[in-house]
């Protein structure tokens, strides 16, 4: 295994582990899982549909392992659109045949236009055609943030090319293939290689009713809050500079299931909350879907505070 | 007789984009970019509450999203008429600069280092570095195993002439390793001020969420000064090396002498008084920049809408089966002229605006290279010009830093009005920005965005005038079509974002 050593996948095992909260005991078979990643065992598909990018942005934000390990050292990313040195046609036979092999991992970033398949194309084919023949010979889809998971912002009200999510498309569509969820814009990159680990050694993590990995999402942001304590004593903040709970500015950490106030974001430097700022629920399944749920609840306020 | 090139998907930038070459005797007489999706963010805006616009907007694109943020929080902080505190406006400089610097990085080493450096040149590595030795065997295994694509994500790769000294190839792949690192950095440097990256949670219209303490300020300015030691004894020298072995790429890829910048990094108000300034450069010329000269057509774009309308007068009707046209991008125009926007024509108006720094590093560098300033308009010059913004941006952020007053306010108090609008023009690290916003009864009545590679990567125009990319493919020398790696370097040396373009 040339320079990776068994004692390398132990050590990265160990953090991992703290990764993933599952208990030390799980170490051996997570160092299995990292050396079956490394070795070429599980490769990877990247494809993007109605997306920003911000979700591979983010997976290149990983803290441990960090991506020139993931990159350089053994893990297979077959194509990812935005690292490949392919380009063109030669891009479009490496998919092909990554995916007439089989076997794979398949995550896509961002939603599918199943009401106007021309607003997502690569190589002249439209994108949901590339979704479903990819996904059919796949072991598991991971829906990488959240378009992908729940539509998100394209598929927001007025929805102007009926984008939908992963799994609601392959489900119309027939294809039964495991979806995991990783909902978050973006998606935490603690929470995507966490769970690629778990799936290639352990299976399928244990999953919520949204179809969500539990051991990131089981909790709500408010339970986590950094200003719980505010909320419990009612004390609430009424303008974006006050300290006090932001439920009134329309905090949705009430509603919102992830780990960002304990895991934190860019290597531990901060998070929403932390920067004074209200959890938009980013990773809620009503993101944005609404316009009569808006993201800060400032006019409400204002408009209260008008007519009292 | 012309052959039909295609280069679909373009890979290594953001999003969805394909170019189609005409090729006559190795040479590209024709080129046509394709901007293949289409989210319609404009559209689902409208009725929203204004306070969406800005956590909406900056979702257009995960690479920028500081500046489609910051855009849109200039246009509703116009809207409200709400003045900034100094604090504000020096958080919301520090926070856009780390990104400009992550992004700088990441289009050199990620995106575009690639087309030059011959990663291969690792299966020959001798020396000791653990982290390089480690690289070179997980090759040699992977073509050992003959799995599917070996080496993947790095190859395979369109075949081509690529760097041919082994000593720089090798240091360059240690640099591509260090250059994640450093791009991470800086996103993590951006996060201390936004919250998080991609996609910042500080930015509020009024100012800035994010307190600025002594700890955060400390820890921003030890990042700032690895980040500078990166970009003046890597980065830079890099982008020298490769530019000194492709001499040839100063005379391929000129687009149109026209460059248009809207300045950005406000040294006073909410954003005025750019250390970066705006201007144009039109036909050569130096000239002001007037923002009531910009138009968008759409005869050859995907869209109903009107055509050559002013962005505050302008709509968003999506057409996916409109004759003749074949593209997702608007044909944005400047007193009727494609412009070309980016660090180029950022350092460009402020070379010829007399800027300091940026006469100074741009007539050293073009010592040390050995080329004219003429020979900017080109790939290598657009490399060069961004390395040299990085640089001059990372040296900013230290004044900021030194200027922030830890117990002062960041953000000052709003109301909503019923109606109102307002502009909001700032710069991405891919070129100008430009966002218009329109209230009616509390909500959003009308939202166009201009944004950089709509500028650079439009299809035609209601004329038939070619946009830059398409004009700088034109001449391109094409060795083997099967491999028109020639025609990738010129595309990439825009750093094109399609999400962005399209959004």
């Amino acid at each position: 295994m040339g320079t990776v050593t068994r004692r390398t996948f132990l050590k990265t095992s160990t953090r991992l582990a703290a990764v993933l909260g599952l208990g030390s005991s799980m170490i051996p078979q997570i160092a299995e899982a990292v050396e079956q990643l490394y070795s070429g065992n599980a490769p990877l598909i990247w494809l993007e549909g109605q997306g920003c990018t911000g979700c591979s942005v983010s997976l290149l934000n990983t803290d441990f392992p960090s991506i020139a390990q993931v990159l350089t050292q053994r893990v297979s990313l077959k194509f990812h659109s935005t690292v490949s040195a392919a380009t063109g046609e030669v891009a479009v036979k490496t998919i092909h045949e990554c995916v007439a092999k089989g076997g794979h991992f398949l995550a896509i970033e961002g939603s599918i236009p199943v009401g106007m398949p021309e607003a997502c194309v690569i190589a002249e084919k439209p994108f949901t055609q590339v979704v479903l023949e990819s996904a059919r010979t796949a072991q598991a889809v991971i829906a990488v943030g959240t378009c992908a998971s729940f539509g998100g912002i394209p598929a927001a009200e007025n929805n102007p090319t009926q984008a939908t999510s992963v799994s609601a498309f392959l489900a119309s569509q027939g294809v039964k293939v495991p979806v995991i969820n990783l909902p978050g814009c973006p998606c935490h990159p603690d929470w995507l290689i966490g769970t690629i680990v778990h799936v290639l050694k352990f299976g399928i993590p244990a999953l919520d009713e949204k179809s969500r990995p539990k051991a990131f999402y089981g909790k709500l942001i408010h339970d986590q809050c950094p200003r719980f304590a505010d909320y419990e004593r009612e004390k609430f903040a009424k303008s974006f500079s006050d300290d006090g709970c932001m439920f009134h500015l329309g905090c949705m950490g009430t509603q919102t299931h992830a780990d960002c106030t304990m895991r934190m974001w860019n290597c531990g430097t901060n998070s929403c909350l932390h920067s004074g700022s209200i959890c938009i629920g980013c990773a809620w399944e009503g993101f944005t879907a609404k316009q009569s749920f808006p993201i800060y609840r400032k006019l409400e306020l204002q408009t209260t505070d008008h007519t009292s | 007789m012309a052959t039909s090139v295609k280069i679909s998907p373009v890979t290594r930038i953001e999003g969805h984009l394909a170019i189609e070459l005409k090729v006559e005797s190795n040479q590209v007489m024709q080129a046509f970019s394709i901007g293949e999706m289409f989210r319609g963010l404009e559209v689902l805006l409208k009725g929203r509450d204004p306070l969406d616009a800005h956590q909406i907007v900056q979702r257009i694109c995960g690479v920028c999203p500081v500046s489609h943020g910051t855009a849109s929080i200039y246009a509703q902080d116009q809207a409200y008429h709400v003045t900034i505190p100094t604090n504000g406006r020096l958080l919301r400089n520090l926070i856009l600069a780390a990104n400009f610097i992550q992004s700088h990085i990441l289009h050199f080493y990620h995106l575009t280092a690639l087309d030059y450096v011959d990663v291969t040149a690792i299966t020959g590595y001798q020396g000791s570095d653990p982290e390089l030795q480690s690289v070179r065997e997980w090759v040699q295994n992977e073509f050992k195993a003959g799995v599917v694509a070996p080496a993947a994500p790095f190859l395979p790769r369109y075949e081509g002439k690529y760097l041919d000294n082994a000593e720089l190839n090798i240091q360059a792949i240690k640099h591509y390793l260090e250059a994640l690192e450093m791009r991470k950095l800086a996103h993590q440097m951006c996060a201390i001020f936004a919250g998080k990256m991609p996609h910042p949670a500080s930015l509020i219209p009024g100012g800035v969420t994010q307190k600025p303490t002594a700890q955060k300020i400390a820890a921003y300015a030890g990042m700032l000064q690895r980040l500078q030691m990166f970009i003046d004894h890597v980065y830079l020298p890099d982008v020298v090396e490769v530019a000194k072995a492709f001499k040839d790429y100063f005379k391929i890829g000129k687009g149109y002498d026209n460059f248009l910048s809207y300045g950005v990094f406000p040294e006073s108000g909410n954003n005025e008084g750019h250390v970066l300034p705006a201007g144009t450069i039109v036909n050569g010329k130096p000239g002001a920049f007037d923002a009531a000269a910009i138009t968008e057509d759409v005869k050859y774009s995907r869209f109903a809408s009107v055509s050559g309308a002013h962005p505050s007068q302008g709509d968003t009707v999506a057409d996916p089966h409109k004759a003749n046209a074949y593209s997702w991008i608007k044909a944005p125009r400047y007193q009727k002229q494609p412009m070309e926007v980016g660090p180029l024509a950022r350092m460009l108006v402020a070379y010829h605006q007399g800027h300091g720094e940026c006469k100074t590093l741009i007539d050293g560098a073009l010592q040390q290279i050995g080329v004219t300033p003429a020979e900017l308009n080109s790939v290598m010059g657009r490399h060069a010009a961004r390395a040299i913004e990085c640089k001059i941006i990372a040296d900013h952020c230290g004044h900021w830093l030194d200027q922030l007053a830890p117990d002062q306010a960041t953000y000052n108090e709003f109301d909503i009005p019923a109606s109102g609008s307002g502009i909001g023009l700032t710069e991405a690290p891919r070129g100008a920005l430009g966002h218009w916003i329109t209230l009616d009864n509390h909500k959003i009545e009308s939202y166009q965005c201009i944004v950089p590679t709509t500028w650079n990567c439009s299809p035609r125009d209601d004329r038939g005038i070619e946009s830059p990319v398409e004009k700088a493919l034109e001449g391109t020398p094409i060795a083997n079509e099967e491999n028109p790696i020639e025609a990738a370097r010129v595309v990439r040396s825009f750093d094109p974002c399609i999400a962005c373009a399209v959004h």
